[in-house]
């Protein structure tokens, strides 16, 4: 059985390949933690099959571990009221593991960022393995940097399932965890070695070629990001683009108008009308021709000095995944500039 | 295939704690009045139907079983201990991870769909209140209803996970009943894309209808219009009708209504798309002998559906094969289910002549005679012995018509009847009434005959202990023939007159008197 994780880089093309790989008699399981990328996905393969195969069941990871694994099997036993979403009570962390008010909260519902937990508390990972192997030959994990916390401890607890597996994710495009525990996990994605180091050791092939180039990006806008992010990406096309950084209010003022152009913000982009998005949340999508990347005054000056590179992780991450999105031209403004247009 | 593998009740109607497997075909539901064959048919319903309004249409109070419910309302009623009512559908394997998981009262891990009503855990305060007043007040209203696959995951009416038709007979002419089986009939027949084209198409016929045919009078009239009603209550689904030979179906005698709704159903119309379940309700109602054969024969034939039938009539369950029968009891919580019985006996009964066997398996306690003479005889000849009657002491008693005992013992091993045989010992007691029923002692059951070779039949018997009674009544006109040969030329006509004429003064044999003595041991 292949058992794999596929490294990739923005725009190589992660989701493609999975549906490439389906067919209509497939059966196979499909996570992915973002509602975007789920109902991606879903739209993808109703484009190519003109249904949902019966056999293709897509997932949000809490779905799956809450509806697929946890309450099927431990249901009948402990009666549960659905996912309480928030952080748990500090106090808890001082439970033991065994303590039922570790995991559920006062009105019978079950603390998201513990269920994977719960499961191997209760030890029913076998029964979750068999009941995978049960309706599937393999599964596909997207996105899958996005998993922390107990959930990555659960991701590789079904290593074992004998069907092929197929995990695909960019390492730098981390900016949500599906969940944090505590310490558990926390320095998960601090260096990208150790990481790729945590899939070899149970056993994945760690795979960083296939997936190396990106379709999406040019070379200018893959070397830009290569040289300023300290970030690699190569590009499969060798069309020219541009890359322009504007310093003029007026010519500021016509791109913010434009209604093509997707203005792209680090954050509270919605205090700003028209087509206007924040960094992070524009992961997964495929839609941008030409974007306008704003910076605020941190970023500013770092990218005046050439130094993107000393940003936080989490925002050079959601930097990275902002700039992958264009197909075409970038255009980078600062925030001073159109500051007067914040409602 | 679908297949409805075994059904578990909690509190439902008159089961408190019940469970019943089912075969792949068809199972036959019989049982006296108010044993629960509806209620059975009625449960798998709903739990298919999903359908909450099914459930408030029918009530809640309706749906429970009373004695629980009382014994809850003398005890200390306590909130913990209010009763929770739960139907378990356990399916065949359907591949399909929402419906399997361990989220049933067995916590083994299967495909199945349960429905639930238990009390509102958020209204338990006002649930208290209720059951703090001092009358015997149940707090129906305060129950809730969960339809749910054994994943844990709540499921309803729209999404159907057995395809499913209800046919109540006894509903034959009710107008409601009849619309939701046209409307489950369409269904079935036509996929929900074709539905939602037609119902569009049948819109736009209206509108065009109010363009063109109504317009010369719209024309005449200004801002007030005539136009044809299109709502919820009116649209094509609520105008459909089936129609045989162009006469609509409600408009059909009963008979030809209860036939044509049952053929219709079980025509193969999609073979993608099947029904899987079909649900009947004494569908010999209203049938003449001759059509319910012939709706026995589609049944039969009839294949890829799990069919349930709860009937009174003995034609449908031997034809359709008494091996598929589960006997419901109203004074046993357990179902029979007669698989155990032989195949021949089971296929002996399907081509016997039309016959008594479901009185029989009613039945507590059973006398078998050969035949009319000794039916004719045998109520007086009881009173006379033991002072009170069949009926009293309910016991049946039925003419085989021949020597066919060995099938009826057959039932009567397999559902514990207590069955008395009273039989010609044919010249020959050891082999015809000891040898042959060797395969059949048991506590259950009795044979009973003359243990004198000489006295071979009944009428012998009786004609030897009361001599001066037939010849008062038969000598007077014989010729040729003896009064004993003339009785048994004459055996129904000879019991009767002797039964009307003579009947305070008959001496009873022996073996029967016997016979009347075990069956009442």
């Amino acid at each position: 059985m292949d058992k794999r994780v596929v490294f990739a880089v923005a725009g190589s093309g992660k989701t493609s390949h999975i549906i490439n790989g389906l067919e209509s008699d497939s059966k196979t399981l499909i996570l992915t933690y973002t509602d975007n990328n789920l109902s991606n996905l879903k739209h993808r393969i109703l484009q190519k099959f003109g249904e949902i195969p019966s056999g293709i069941k897509v997932y949000s990871y809490f779905q799956f571990v809450y509806s697929f694994c946890f309450r099927p099997l431990y249901g009948h036993e402990l009666k549960t009221k659905g996912i309480n979403w928030h952080v748990p009570p500090f106090n808890t962390l001082k439970m033991k593991r065994n303590d039922p008010r570790f995991y559920i909260d006062s009105h019978s519902r079950l603390y998201s960022n513990r269920i994977a937990k719960l499961i191997e508390q209760l030890g029913i990972n076998d029964e979750v393995i068999k009941r995978i192997e049960k309706y599937f030959d393999s599964i596909c994990v997207d996105e899958v940097q996005d998993f922390a916390g107990h959930d990555f401890n659960f991701l590789l607890s079904i290593f074992p399932a004998n069907i092929s597996q197929l995990f695909v994710g960019d390492f730098y495009q981390h900016t949500f965890d599906t969940s944090r525990d505590g310490n558990v996990n926390k320095s998960l994605h601090d260096c990208y070695d150790k990481y790729k180091a945590k899939f070899t050791k149970v056993g994945y092939v760690v795979d960083e070629e296939l997936l190396s180039k990106s379709h999406r990006c040019s070379p200018i806008v893959c070397s830009f990001v290569s040289e300023n992010l300290s970030i690699h990406i190569d590009s499969h096309r060798s069309d020219q683009t541009n890359i322009e950084f504007i310093e003029c209010k007026n010519q500021a003022i016509e791109i913010m108008s434009c209604p093509d152009t997707a203005k792209l913000f680090y954050q509270d982009s919605r205090k700003y009308k028209g087509y206007t998005e924040n960094w992070g949340a524009t992961k997964g999508l495929d839609c941008f021709e030409n974007i306008c990347i704003i910076l605020n005054p941190t970023t500013l000056k770092l990218f005046e000095n050439g130094k993107l590179e000393e940003l936080k992780p989490q925002t050079k991450n959601k930097l990275y995944v902002a700039c992958t999105r264009a197909k075409h031209n970038i255009y980078f403004i600062p925030e001073k500039l159109i500051k007067y247009m914040k409602n | 295939m679908k297949i409805i593998e075994k059904i578990k009740l909690f509190n439902f109607k008159r089961f408190s704690n019940f469970e019943v497997q089912f075969t792949e075909e068809v199972n036959l539901l019989i049982g006296d009045n108010e044993a629960g064959k509806s209620s059975l048919l009625t449960a798998i319903e709903l739990v298919l139907s999903g359908s909450k309004s099914k459930i408030d249409s029918i009530g809640i109070d309706n749906l429970f079983n009373k004695q629980i419910i009382n014994e809850f309302l003398v005890s200390d009623k306590s909130i913990a201990n209010l009763p929770t009512l739960r139907i378990e559908l356990y399916l065949n394997e359907q591949n399909n991870p929402h419906l399997n998981g361990k989220v049933n009262s067995e916590g083994v891990a299967c495909d199945g769909l349960v429905l639930t009503c238990e009390p509102n855990e958020e209204l338990t305060h006002e649930i208290s209140e209720v059951l703090a007043q001092e009358k015997s007040n149940f707090p129906y209203e305060y129950y809730v209803v969960n339809f749910a696959t054994f994943s844990g995951q709540a499921y309803s009416g729209y999404r159907k996970f057995l395809k499913f038709l209800a046919l109540d007979s006894s509903q034959i002419n009710n107008d409601y009943a009849t619309r939701e089986y046209i409307k489950a009939v369409y269904d079935n027949f036509v996929e929900q894309t074709a539905r939602i084209k037609l119902k569009n198409e049948y819109r736009q016929q209206k509108v065009a209808f109010k363009e063109t045919n109504l317009k010369s009078i719209n024309d005449k009239l200004d801002e007030y219009q005539f136009s044809i009603r299109s709502s919820t209550k009116s649209n094509l689904e609520t105008d459909l009708n089936i129609v045989e030979d162009d006469v609509p179906i409600e408009n059909k005698g009963k008979g030809r209504q209860c036939f044509i709704k049952t053929e219709f159903a079980l025509r193969e119309h999609d073979a993608d798309k099947p029904l899987d379940v079909l649900l009947l309700e004494e569908p010999e109602n209203h049938l003449s002998h001759t059509n319910m054969k012939r709706l026995v024969h589609r049944i039969s034939e009839s294949h890829a559906k799990q069919i349930f039938v709860a009937t009174h009539n003995s034609l449908i369950s031997t034809r359709l094969n008494l091996r598929n029968s589960i006997l419901l009891n109203s004074s046993s919580p357990e179902p029979l289910t007669m698989t155990d019985l032989p195949e021949d006996t089971a296929k002996f009964f399907m081509k016997a002549p039309d016959n008594n066997v479901l009185e029989f398996i009613l039945s507590a306690k059973v006398i078998l005679v050969e035949g009319d003479a000794e039916y004719i005889l045998l109520d007086s000849f009881y009173s006379l012995v033991t002072g009170s009657s069949l009926e009293a002491d309910d016991i049946h008693v039925i003419s085989v018509g021949g020597t066919s005992f060995k099938r009826y013992l057959d039932i009567a091993k397999v559902l514990g009847i207590r069955t008395a045989v009273i039989r010609d010992n044919d010249g020959d007691y050891q082999t015809n009434c000891i040898d042959s029923y060797l395969g059949y002692v048991a506590d259950n059951i009795g044979i009973f005959y003359d243990a004198v070779n000489t006295s071979s039949t009944f009428e012998i018997c009786l004609y030897d202990l009361n001599q001066d009674a037939c010849d008062e009544l038969w000598l007077a006109d014989r010729k040729t023939l003896s009064v004993q040969e003339y009785m048994l030329k004459n055996k129904a006509d000879c019991a009767f007159e002797l039964l009307d004429k003579k009947a305070d003064q008959i001496i009873i044999p022996d073996y029967i008197e016997r016979a009347f003595q075990w069956i009442n041991e």
